[in-house]
């Protein structure tokens, strides 16, 4: 109706009582459907994403990371606000005892050893710096780059399915979406670089161009490869396909389905650690080189913008990750119990799982970014050009050669609407087939690439424990 | 991975890395002329940290200036006290009149500090250079057993970096009654964390590769350019002063020397960063051996502090007040190489000249050299890697 999705159709429509909505209710239906859940799940969750990171951090590096701020300041502050009608004393007298409640007791101390209040701290200082733009910096493009980078890492959240039907926009060409959508972090970054007038944040914004830009083939491959193996762009029905009855319902999921499937799944990673600019691949912020790269100059609240970003766009790959391969927002098992309940029920069940993926994905990249050191723009570039996109060519061959001999559609999905789509059904022989001989080739390259190399030098391994 | 910088009539970008910036070890500024990503020619630029240390030691008496040699380098201020204090004895014993003999525990404590400060020196460049290339949790772990033994030396002399420990003629106080069990036991949950350390990060693929063939200094450059300590042991050349030209204890110890030998396999060639570091890390395990070693070897405490066997400090109240005339040059093995003291005597209490020469001066003079073609992200590794320290360069 209005093509701006089911959703926002069905609201509008509930809103105005007729069939034909007004551009008021439509306006409203937007805001309620689209921009309401993204700040009120990808906004608390990004922020979230800090905390996972410092306290992971802080868990490899045997530290306790953030675990003193405390949160009662900024209750206060709350209080204050909420009930600022009443006089001082009574705001204080009513915090003291909200304080006093036990559960309010037993509760801040652990949100405090979580660092929950550092998140409002820094929160707060953040708000509170001052905005500085350099005197050599070019205005316009300099305070413009965090909200385009901003923009660029929230868009490709429209047409990520968080639940059944708890999608913004239901479009058909949901993957291709992502991938133009997300482009525009590329100019940002580009522009936060140039603008800046800094010699640190131009090397820098150039060095993200030159990666993001190499790495949305290996990303674009890896995508292509899911959509030909499901046979739509849609992302609601990429999910919908992995739907498999029965108590494990994992086997459905794009991830075991294929050899090739799960390359183009471990590509897909890499790349979009490389997209999202974390070690090892973070060149274009590297600390030891650039200072801080393209956000050297950025302060205050805009450079909080960049950082939400990036906390975004980790989330994104990891929602896209869970999407694509591991079964959206289904769960590993039992799925068709949970399709059976009551809606809203099955609804946050899933909304829950989805969450649950798409942070141990963050968990991941955060580790990974903790133990890795950075690698150097000319094997960044390599890796791409001369790894990552061959073995995604490869794979995008393999799984249509696969296709072509198995192919075969199977009627019946959990989701009517997509019941004619076309799935490949592989007999035990295909997919014991499909899975030997990869694993096989795979096992020799890494002999032979291991002969190559040659063995370690024996004081390395004396160094690593090893005899000497 | 050298690339020759190729220009076709192109700008030339200035930048300065530095004295401000959060990779460069300490007020180090370089001034770097790159070409896109690769530095076409690097100048370091130095004197931001001179404090006329050599000067001051011409205003002072002779005892006076051990605080000023903790200054001289401060991540291994042990190391540095010896290296005065050595260089002082040697001039005191060109007079048999004013010959000086440091009680044998002295001498074996001096190399206990000396060695424990050596592991924690090489312990902040190994984990330095694994932040330049990228990875901070190994800095950290490597930090945390500098802390321990930081401990061990709090107890020891009260202080956490500038120690002013070592004087001449032995040491300024002896061993409390625990340090030898604290020591042993340090070292044993030392050694289990360098082998996570080392499977964290030197056996690395991505550290490996990012290291082997970056900078590479052959044994005839080091040689011509002057390098010292582990820099010119990572270009393959055998020279250990501690046992080559030993001094104190270090004649009886057997110091075994590991040298560049082109551990990052294939990729790699001799005199590379990687070897520079392996060398360092190859040399932490030597010193804990030397340590284990001194531990066994060191006599009871006596009653009074002369004592030659047991005690820690020799009498040279009297000798300093009018030490032999004459001029003395004596280089010690510090962490980051020789750490070569010139003294002048005129026969006074007061130094007629001090005149310091240090390893990581002689490093900072080929760094103009091996950046030439290397890509702007290797600056910091290759610093890293010749483990720079700012205040030996300027004093």
């Amino acid at each position: 109706m209005t093509g701006l999705g089911y959703a926002v159709d069905a609201v509008a429509v509930w809103l105005s009582g007729s069939p034909a909505p007004g551009w008021i209710a439509v306006t409203v239906a937007v805001l309620l459907v689209w921009v309401a859940p993204l700040l009120a799940i990808i906004f608390p969750v990004a922020a979230l994403g800090q905390i996972v990171e410092r306290k992971v951090a802080a868990a490899i590096q045997r530290r306790h990371g953030p675990n003193s701020a405390s949160l009662e300041g900024p209750l206060r502050f709350g209080f204050r606000v909420l009930l600022c009608f009443l006089p001082r004393a009574t705001q204080d007298r009513a915090f003291q005892r909200f304080l006093k409640l036990p559960v309010v007791r037993s509760l801040l101390p652990i949100l405090q050893k979580l660092g929950i209040g550092q998140l409002a701290a820094d929160g707060i200082k953040m708000l509170g710096k001052e905005d500085i733009v350099p005197r050599g910096a070019d205005g316009a493009v300099f305070r413009l780059a965090p909200y385009l980078a901003l923009t660029g890492a929230f868009l490709p959240f429209c047409v990520v399915p968080f639940a059944h039907h708890l999608v913004m926009l239901e479009v058909s060409v949901g993957a291709l979406y992502v991938i133009a959508v997300s482009g525009v972090t590329v100019l940002a970054l580009l522009m936060a670089g140039w603008g800046s007038g800094n010699k640190f944040s131009m090397l820098g914004g150039m060095r993200a161009v030159a990666q993001l830009v190499s790495y949305e083939i290996p990303v674009g491959l890896a995508v292509a490869g899911v959509v030909l193996w499901s046979g739509t762009m849609d992302l609601h029905a990429i999910v919908a396909q992995q739907y498999r009855p029965g108590v494990f319902t994992f086997v459905g999921w794009n991830l075991v389905q294929s050899p090739f499937l799960a390359a183009l799944a471990g590509v897909f990673f890499l790349a979009g650690l490389a997209e999202c600019q974390r070690t090892p691949f973070d060149m274009a912020e590297a600390e030891s080189e650039l200072v801080s790269g393209f956000n050297t100059e950025y302060s205050g609240l805009r450079w909080g913008l960049f950082a939400l970003a990036e906390y975004t766009e980790m989330l994104l790959i990891g929602a896209l990750f869970a999407t694509l391969f591991l079964g959206g927002y289904q769960s590993p098992i039992g799925e068709q119990w949970i399709v059976g309940l009551h809606p809203l029920l099955a609804t946050l069940l899933h909304l829950g799982i989805f969450v649950v993926k798409f942070l141990a994905s963050l968990f991941l990249m955060v580790w990974i970014r903790w133990t890795l050191p950075r690698y150097r723009v000319d094997q960044v570039m390599r890796l791409c050009w001369l790894t990552l996109v061959p073995i995604c060519l490869v794979a995008v061959f393999g799984l249509a050669v696969q296709l072509v001999l198995a192919g075969g559609t199977e009627a019946g999905t959990a989701y009517g609407r997509l019941a004619a789509l076309p799935r490949p059904a592989l007999g035990v022989l295909g997919h014991l087939l499909g899975w030997a001989v990869p694993v096989l080739l795979l096992a020799v390259l890494v002999r032979i690439a291991r002969r190559r190399h040659g063995g370690m030098h024996p004081a390395l391994r004396q160094l690593t424990g090893g005899g000497s | 991975m050298t690339i020759e910088a190729i220009t076709l009539g192109g700008e030339r970008m200035q930048l300065n890395m530095g004295p401000h910036h959060p990779a460069t070890h300490g007020v180090l500024r370089i001034r770097v002329e790159s070409d896109g990503e690769i530095v076409s020619s690097c100048i370091p630029d130095h004197g931001y940290l001179h404090r006329s240390i050599e000067k001051i030691g011409e205003c002072i008496e002779w005892p006076m200036f051990v605080p000023y040699t903790d200054r001289v380098d401060y991540v291994c201020a042990m190391n540095a006290n010896l290296a005065y204090c050595v260089a002082v004895e040697k001039l005191l014993n060109t007079d048999p009149a004013t010959a000086v003999v440091v009680p044998r525990r002295a001498e074996c404590i001096r190399v206990l500090v000396a060695e424990l400060n050596r592991i924690s020196s090489h312990l902040i460049a190994v984990g330095a250079m694994a932040m330049d290339v990228g990875a901070y949790t190994p800095f950290l772990h490597g930090i945390a057993q500098r802390e321990h033994v930081n401990d061990i030396f709090e107890k020891l002399c009260g202080q956490r970096l500038t120690y002013n420990y070592v004087t001449v003629g032995g040491v300024a106080f002896d061993l409390h009654e625990t340090a030898s069990e604290e020591i042993a036991s340090f070292l044993d949950q030392f050694e289990k964390e360098m082998v996570r350390f080392n499977k964290l990060i030197t056996t690395n693929t991505i550290f490996r590769d990012r290291c082997a063939n970056l900078a590479v200094v052959t044994a005839a450059e080091a040689i011509a350019w002057g390098l010292v300590g582990p820099n010119l042991r990572g270009s393959g050349v055998d020279w250990d002063l501690r046992r080559d030209e030993p001094y104190g204890l270090y004649g009886e110890l057997g110091v075994r020397v590991p040298k560049g030998e082109r551990y990052a396999g294939r990729k790699g060639a001799v005199g590379d960063c990687y070897d520079r570091y392996i060398v360092r890390l190859l040399e932490i395990q030597e010193s804990v051996r030397l340590c284990r070693e001194v531990l066994k070897l060191l006599p009871p405490a006596a009653a009074k502090a002369n004592d030659p066997i047991g005690g820690h400090q020799a009498d040279v109240s009297k000798v300093l007040k009018r030490p032999p005339k004459g001029f003395v040059h004596c280089r010690t093995e510090a962490p980051r190489g020789e750490m070569g003291y010139f003294l002048v005597s005129d026969g006074t209490k007061v130094p007629y000249r001090v005149r310091v020469r240090t390893g990581s001066f002689s490093a900072a003079g080929i760094f103009h050299k091996v950046m030439r073609g290397i890509f702007l992200a290797d600056v910091v590794a290759v610093i890293g890697s010749f483990d720079v320290v700012v205040p030996e360069i300027d004093r």
